[in-house]
């Protein structure tokens, strides 16, 4: 039972942190994006490349996926988004371009895996790199690995690291202004265009550093974006969309609620009820949008929620 | 003859238009005319593919005496059993066959149906995106179960369907059968999606589309347009997934994926021009040939582009949704209003009244 609540804890922070750069891109943009998948995807390639060519531990290139997938998003922005939105496209043809970036770099990404098998003579379309973590400590008969801490880690430093940012720092409290309330951010001299690009940055460095963690956890294949993508969104969509740590916490659900989940019933009803393991998150985003459409990131968190560029649940779209 | 090597070619591409342009034009008045973001079409099509798999077989059996509870479905007696109906039964009786087909088609456009009409709860309480991603995961979802779930259609062995065509002859005439009849079903949904778009349902969806609160003013019940078109979309798109099941004589839950039948048809329609059947036949034709010919000509592409075909049609789609989104977003065959006289008569009478307000 530890060994599932360790691997859905670290499962958890991946997700979470994804999730929250689906909320931060969707926050300031109006774009759902569906090209996380790839930014995930390419995370993972990132750490098995660097990992491939200049050994070492994989969790020195963790940093790295997460500046590409963030170059990503910035290169997707420039591209595509800015002139979309410039013309006042609907959401639904934003969310559609996003999907068209997405297959264009899923097309690139197996060409590369493709090249890569050929070249090393090792398969690259389909590698596990947890196998390289090492074992920090035992408690009983689990071994605790060091994933398993450092993902936790990472997610603590990111919440406070955006928290500190969005308030503290005068851009974060323009970008929450913009985000708030466009019109009124310009009129005071924000430029919305620097905004755009930091939330499209920052989403697909969370993307990456979700991605990037995800890859010391579950085996790496072209198509891992795509798999989890439904996770993830249902994750932000819980979380209530406008919220960043809204999303955290959807990410944790879900993640938790998935891996946990399954194992409880799988305890109870046979093992054969593992394969539906899919439809657990999905179930939840459909109740979440149905009955309570606001998400997680609007219940009264009290003070914390209020003070952390939280936009009210009836604003929230639904 | 000299031009032999073009009809397997002038064969596929016909395949990939009928099926998609069935898909696309089902999407087309969800999407198109009614402003409902289908991203879960693959739902309804799974839904046609399963009965094509599940009902006309275990009907067949149970005729013949054969085993058609959940052991039907069991692949190590389901190939024997299909293939007994095939070789004793099918073979020989084409009425049979042919009123099997048309009777899968029907439970099909049934369920097709009622799935639409179920897709209704959350499409009156959700706008755009929102809906969109729920649907979407209602067709992930009920994929996941008939890809686990064995009794119905036989998981991840999947499971044979009885071949309705095999009375033409085995090998091309076969598939020369089972193409001129996805072909003719698709001309008769087209003339059916023209038909209904220039009714007054159709332009009181557009009006819906436009602006739902105008369309209220007018008397018109925007909760029951949406239902009757996710029930009329439904149908159409579980008739193409039950045509596509019965032309490969196979069906497994795996090929049923959201790319292929949801995203697909998206990218199909939004080049032709949303909103406009024709722009749609268009678009799916466009995209059936440039498809059909990288597959044909992939040895001598490959030299050129040293991308796998494979990759290459995923960067292709891509490339092309994201540049119609940005250069013409109203697609190659941008929408025009309906005209419900013809354009002489329009004309005659616009001539009257300028001459009788004189």
């Amino acid at each position: 039972m530890l060994d599932v609540v360790l691997t859905g804890l670290a499962i958890s922070s991946g997700f979470a942190l994804a999730a929250a750069g689906i909320t931060m891109i969707y926050m300031s943009t109006e774009t759902f994006n569906f090209a996380h998948a790839s930014m995930v995807s390419y995370a993972f390639y990132v750490v098995f490349i660097m990992n491939l060519i200049y050994g070492g531990s994989p969790y020195l290139y963790i940093p790295l996926a997460a500046i590409v997938s963030g170059i990503i998003g910035v290169i997707i922005y420039f591209t595509i988004n800015r002139w979309l939105i410039r013309a006042g496209a609907t959401m639904v043809v934003l969310m559609m371009s996003t999907l068209g970036a997405d297959l264009i770099l899923f097309g690139i990404l197996n060409s590369i895996a493709e090249y890569l098998t050929e070249t090393f003579k090792r398969d690259a379309r389909y590698f596990l790199l947890a196998e390289k973590d090492i074992v920090v400590g035992r408690i009983g008969e689990t071994n605790i690995m060091l994933i398993h801490i450092v993902s936790l880690i990472v997610v603590l430093i990111v919440v406070s690291a955006i928290h500190l940012f969005l308030t503290k720092t005068k851009f974060g409290i323009a970008m929450r202004t913009t985000v708030e309330n466009p019109t009124l951010a310009k009129v005071l001299g924000i430029n919305p265009e620097t905004v755009y690009i930091a939330s499209w940055f920052i989403g697909g460095a969370l993307a990456g550093l979700g991605g990037g963690l995800l890859t010391l956890i579950i085996p790496g294949e072209p198509r891992i974006g795509m798999v989890i993508i439904v996770p993830l969104f249902a994750a932000s969509i819980v979380g209530g969309l406008y919220s960043i740590f809204g999303s955290l916490l959807g990410g944790f659900l879900i993640g938790l609620s998935q891996q946990i989940g399954i194992y409880l019933l799988a305890q109870a009803f046979g093992s054969w009820i593992n394969a539906y393991k899919l439809i657990i998150p999905l179930a939840m985003m459909v109740i979440t949008l149905l009955i309570y459409p606001q998400g997680l990131g609007a219940l009264p968190w009290g003070k914390l929620a209020s003070k952390l560029g939280r936009r009210g649940g009836e604003e929230s779209g639904v | 003859m000299a031009f032999e090597w073009i009809i397997p070619i002038v064969i596929q591409i016909i395949l990939y238009f009928a099926i998609f342009l069935i898909v696309t034009l089902s999407l087309n008045i969800e999407v198109g005319y009614a402003g409902i973001a289908q991203f879960g079409r693959v739902l309804a099509v799974l839904v046609g593919a399963v009965v094509a798999g599940a009902v006309p077989g275990r009907i067949l059996a149970y005729m013949m005496g054969l085993p058609w509870g959940a052991d039907y479905a069991n692949h190590l007696k389901n190939f024997k059993i299909v293939n007994t109906i095939n070789v004793e039964l099918l073979v020989k009786s084409p009425f049979l066959s042919v009123t099997m087909l048309l009777f899968t088609i029907v439970v099909a456009a049934i369920l097709g149906g009622i799935i639409g009409y179920l897709s209704s709860y959350p499409a009156l309480r959700l706008k755009e995106a929102y809906l969109g991603i729920t649907l979407l995961a209602f067709g992930d979802a009920f994929q996941t179960f008939i890809w686990n779930y064995d009794p119905i259609a036989g998981a991840t062995q999947g499971i044979n369907v009885p071949d309705f065509f095999r009375w033409v002859g085995a090998g091309p005439p076969r598939f020369y059968a089972a193409t001129a009849t996805l072909l003719g079903f698709a001309i008769l949904i087209f003339l059916f999606m023209e038909a209904i778009g220039r009714a007054p349902y159709g332009r009181a969806l557009k009006a819906m589309r436009d602006s739902e609160v105008a369309a209220e003013v007018y008397g018109k019940n925007v909760a029951s347009l949406r239902g009757k078109t996710l029930i009329v979309g439904g149908a159409v798109a579980a008739i193409g997934g039950a045509l596509w099941s019965l032309y490969t004589g196979s069906f497994k839950a795996i090929t049923y994926n959201r790319l292929t039948w949801t995203f697909w048809p998206w990218a199909f329609m939004m080049l032709g021009g949303t909103g406009n059947n024709v722009g749609v036949l268009v678009g799916t034709f466009v995209f059936s040939t440039v498809r059909t010919l990288i597959y044909t000509y992939k040895e001598l592409l490959s030299q050129i582009i040293p991308i796998s075909p494979v990759w290459l049609e995923y960067i292709l789609v891509g490339s092309a949704i994201v540049i119609i989104a940005l250069i013409r977003p109203q697609g190659l065959i941008p929408e025009k209003p309906a005209l419900t006289l013809k354009k002489e008569e329009i004309i005659e009478i616009r001539e009257k009244i300028r001459k009788s307000t004189k």
